[in-house]
């Protein structure tokens, strides 16, 4: 400051000019700067830097290893396309993708283990979301692992798209508002698989269940006989196997002593495949039951475990698949393309929906202009797309479960395969609306838009 | 008591605030080498956890495999009353100690009546009994293989517990237990449990009450075990069921061994490098990190039998200074026995 005389600046008013300055520069922001009210930090907003991180949380260890390396290579080549176009983002419709990016700012990932383990999947979401400032994750296998990431992500105001979980509650009681699911689930192959099994097998069949002792098992038993009872079949029995088990001699003995003629093996991975190894060694597929042929049904079916139990075992069995490999629709002929360019072999449901749900976050970023998570969260509820699968596709506002059409599926026997991953036939695509249902079938609260 | 003799307040001081000044300023230094702050509040979670399993293992060489039970069941107990009753940590921590405090007591007296592989097929054999019965029979209030799921944000007298409070109220924890631990150690219980390690038979034959020391050292351990299970979900408001699960148990006896078992300080270096390990290294190494950190497990138990504490005993018997006169050992070179005879000798010559 000079202390020059001929200045008319008065120390108070140089105090006032300060002091109205200093109001007017904190204050700017506020008149104009998009938003600046509303849009406090929440979680990793906002963004700084150039990038933009995502982070992929996924079983890289455990009973669903296999499935988490497949989700992994779908998530690279998901930011692949992000950032250099490619793959759906030239079928996805709406897209506001334009393969640059997000928002002007490059995707790079950091990845995690969730060890097929909700405490574990809570540690590793944690180091991405406070050391790694992720602005959403997603990933996993297992329904309990992807329920205890919603309430994280709930918690911490980070978005979360769950990767494989078929369980009802995920979008049903254990619904979050940060969670998004856009598999599909337990309940919609009930409806889906129900009146093609009485449509083969006839509506006068007994059925035993041998169900996976947790809960995706029991969401998945009551769901499957619900909707078969519904179509006039009878539930003779049902036993709770325990999780990882080896030797089902004992239970399918039980199957064979009861009056049923119909095995629903409600089990998944390595359980499905021996429980339906040793029910084919039991001879069940060859047997008579009041006077019936004896049929086998898988209603989770995967490409993965389809292969472990033989093409000789599957031949003919139904179940269900969120999506296939060898569907015709554009989307998913894009998806395959650059995935089997990318590693050489075509990719598994659990791809499939792991990439499109990093492309539909990405894209509800683009959409709402922002990363502020209330914002995207309003993008993702009600939206409505084609071009991630067959046919249209409709994230509900209600629970955030996606609905799309689903797929009845066939094991291929030995010699109707074509190529070396051709486990399953698609036997029915079942339209969006026969899967759907109304959105207090499960009671649940999504919770707020902002974590408290 | 030699131990007792060695002891001084000043040594104690220094111990006990390089101690907590390292545990407290966790959150300032982890991050230089790739942590961050959830992982320093769950590496001081877990480091209580392996404490308390310390003065049972390493005090009386009872290896519980069911340790699970008490974290686990705490952690249940926590998480209910946080969900039902109130978010105040207070009345949780309060209810999940009684609960640990009675299952200890329970358990104790039925399984310590044996010992060896006996006492830790007993002990994993129970935990496995309540994992089992927490997903079946209790699904209802556990929510089963969920985990028990819940909304709410716990608080202690008004201040939200997450983040850096958080940290700093586990911290303490941890720091009191250290010093709780510390004083058994060297206390007349402390020597009693150590003698039940040296030959519990003996010790009954002089009379003492051994399974009232079993009993006491069971259940201090399990209070341990439960303030940190207790504080695991006053952190993450989730509780998993694999927190009753054998898995956690193994866990801690990992830690505990790798460590340096009957250290006190051996299980905390432990526990916080298994999750460093498991959070950060994993990060680097990928899918392959299990089998990284299997070899160093080998690597340790074959190389380092007494656990990392071992290595630094071994580093300083080689560079550091000379060692301390091994008082407690009656027939070492310059032992107080000799010292005494040599008192003799010249009290004899005199005379």
């Amino acid at each position: 400051m000079s202390k020059s005389t001929k200045t008319t600046i008065t120390r108070r008013t140089a105090i006032k000019t300060v002091a109205a300055s200093a109001l007017a520069v904190t204050c700017a922001p506020a008149f104009f700067v998009r938003n600046a009210w509303a849009e406090k930090a929440i979680g990793n907003f906002p963004v700084k830097g150039k990038e933009v991180v995502f982070g992929f949380n996924v079983p890289q260890t455990g009973a669903y290893a296999d499935e988490g390396a497949d989700e992994l290579r779908a998530y690279k080549l998901a930011v692949d396309h992000l950032n250099n176009g490619g793959g759906m983002l030239g079928t996805l419709d709406p897209c506001a993708l334009d393969g640059n990016g997000v928002l002007g700012k490059k995707v790079s990932y950091v990845v995690g283990d969730t060890q097929t383990n909700p405490d574990a999947a809570r540690t590793s979401a944690r180091r991405m979301v406070e050391r790694d400032k992720v602005i959403m994750f997603g990933g996993g296998s297992s329904s309990a692992v992807a329920i205890a990431q919603q309430y994280l992500a709930q918690e911490m105001g980070v978005v979360f798209m769950c990767g494989l979980t078929h369980s009802n509650d995920t979008t049903g009681k254990d619904r979050r508002r940060y969670g998004f699911r856009h598999f599909y689930n337990a309940y919609m192959t009930g409806k889906a698989l129900g009146p093609v099994l009485a449509e083969t097998y006839g509506s006068d069949r007994r059925a035993f269940h041998l169900t996976a002792d947790y809960t995706w098992g029991h969401t998945q038993y009551e769901s499957i006989k619900s909707f078969t009872e519904a179509e006039g079949w009878t539930t003779v029995n049902n036993i709770m196997t325990p999780l990882g088990n080896t030797d089902y001699s004992q239970f399918l003995t039980a199957v064979l002593n009861s009056d049923a003629d119909v095995v629903v093996l409600n089990h998944y991975g390595k359980d499905m495949v021996n429980s339906l190894t040793q029910a084919v060694q039991f001879g069940m597929r060859e047997m008579q039951k009041n006077g019936k042929q004896m049929q086998v049904v898988v209603p989770l079916f995967s490409r993965l475990m389809a292969k472990g139990a033989g093409p000789s075992n599957i031949d003919g069995v139904f179940g269900t698949a969120n999506w296939n490999w060898a569907l015709r629709d554009t989307g998913s002929q894009a998806f395959v393309k650059s995935f089997e360019r990318e590693y050489g072999f075509p990719p598994s449901q659990a791809a499939q929906t792991c990439y499109v749900q990093t492309l539909l976050y990405a894209d509800a970023c683009q959409r709402a202009g922002t990363f502020y998570p209330p914002e995207v969260i309003k993008a993702l509820e009600g939206h409505t797309f084609t071009g991630a699968g067959p046919g249209e596709s409709f994230m509900r506002a209600g629970d955030h479960q996606c609905f799309h059409d689903v797929l009845v599926v066939q094991g291929q026997g030995m010699a109707a395969r074509q190529g070396d991953f051709d486990f399953l036939r698609v036997y029915k695509q079942v339209p969006r609306d026969q899967v759907s249902y109304p959105v207090d079938t499960f009671p649940g609260d999504l919770g707020p838009y902002k974590p408290a | 008591m030699m131990t007792a003799a060695r002891f001084s307040w000043p040594r104690e001081g220094l111990v006990l605030g390089g101690f907590a000044a390292l545990v407290l300023a966790m959150p300032l230094w982890l991050p230089w080498i790739g942590g961050y702050e959830a992982l320093a509040t769950k590496i001081v979670i877990w480091a209580i956890f392996a404490l308390g399993f310390d003065i049972l293992l390493g005090f009386t060489a009872y290896l519980s495999f069911g340790h699970a039970a008490f974290f686990g069941t705490s952690a249940y107990i926590t998480g209910l009353m946080l969900k039902h009753a109130s978010t105040s940590i207070i009345w949780a921590l309060f209810a999940s100690a009684v609960g640990t405090l009675v299952l200890a007591f329970i358990l104790g007296g039925l399984i310590l009546r044996r010992s060896g592989i006996y006492f830790s097929i007993l002990s994993l054999a129970f935990a496995q009994m309540l994992h089992a019965a927490a997903l079946s029979i209790f699904a209802r209030w556990t929510g089963g293989d969920n985990g028990l799921t819940m909304d709410t944000a716990p608080e202690l007298l008004g201040m939200h517990m997450e983040g850096q409070p958080m940290f700093y109220f586990a911290a303490l924890l941890l720091i009191a237990g250290f010093v709780a631990a510390r004083q058994i150690k060297r206390s007349p219980l402390g020597l009693m449990l150590q003698a039940v390690k040296e030959n519990h038979m003996r010790l009954e034959y002089t009379g003492v009450n051994v399974m009232g020391y079993k009993i006491a050292a069971y259940v201090i351990s399990a209070v341990y075990a439960g303030v940190a299970g207790s504080l695991m979900v006053i952190y993450e408001p989730y509780v998993a069921t694999k927190f009753l699960n054998w898995s956690t148990s193994g866990e801690v006896v990992i830690m505990s061994v790798i460590g340096g078992v009957n250290t006190l300080v051996g299980p905390m270096l432990g526990a916080g490098f298994m999750l460093y390990f498991e959070n950060v290294v994993q990060g680097l190494i990928g899918a392959q990190w299990k089998l990284v950190l299997g070899l160093i497990f080998v690597l340790v138990v074959i190389f380092l039998p007494g656990g990392f504490v071992d290595l630094w005993r071994r580093l300083r018997r080689r560079f550091g200074p000379a060692p301390d006169r091994r008082d407690n050992v009656p027939d070492a070179p310059g032992s107080l026995l000799e010292q005494r005879e040599a008192r003799y000798k010249a009290i004899e010559e005199e005379a």
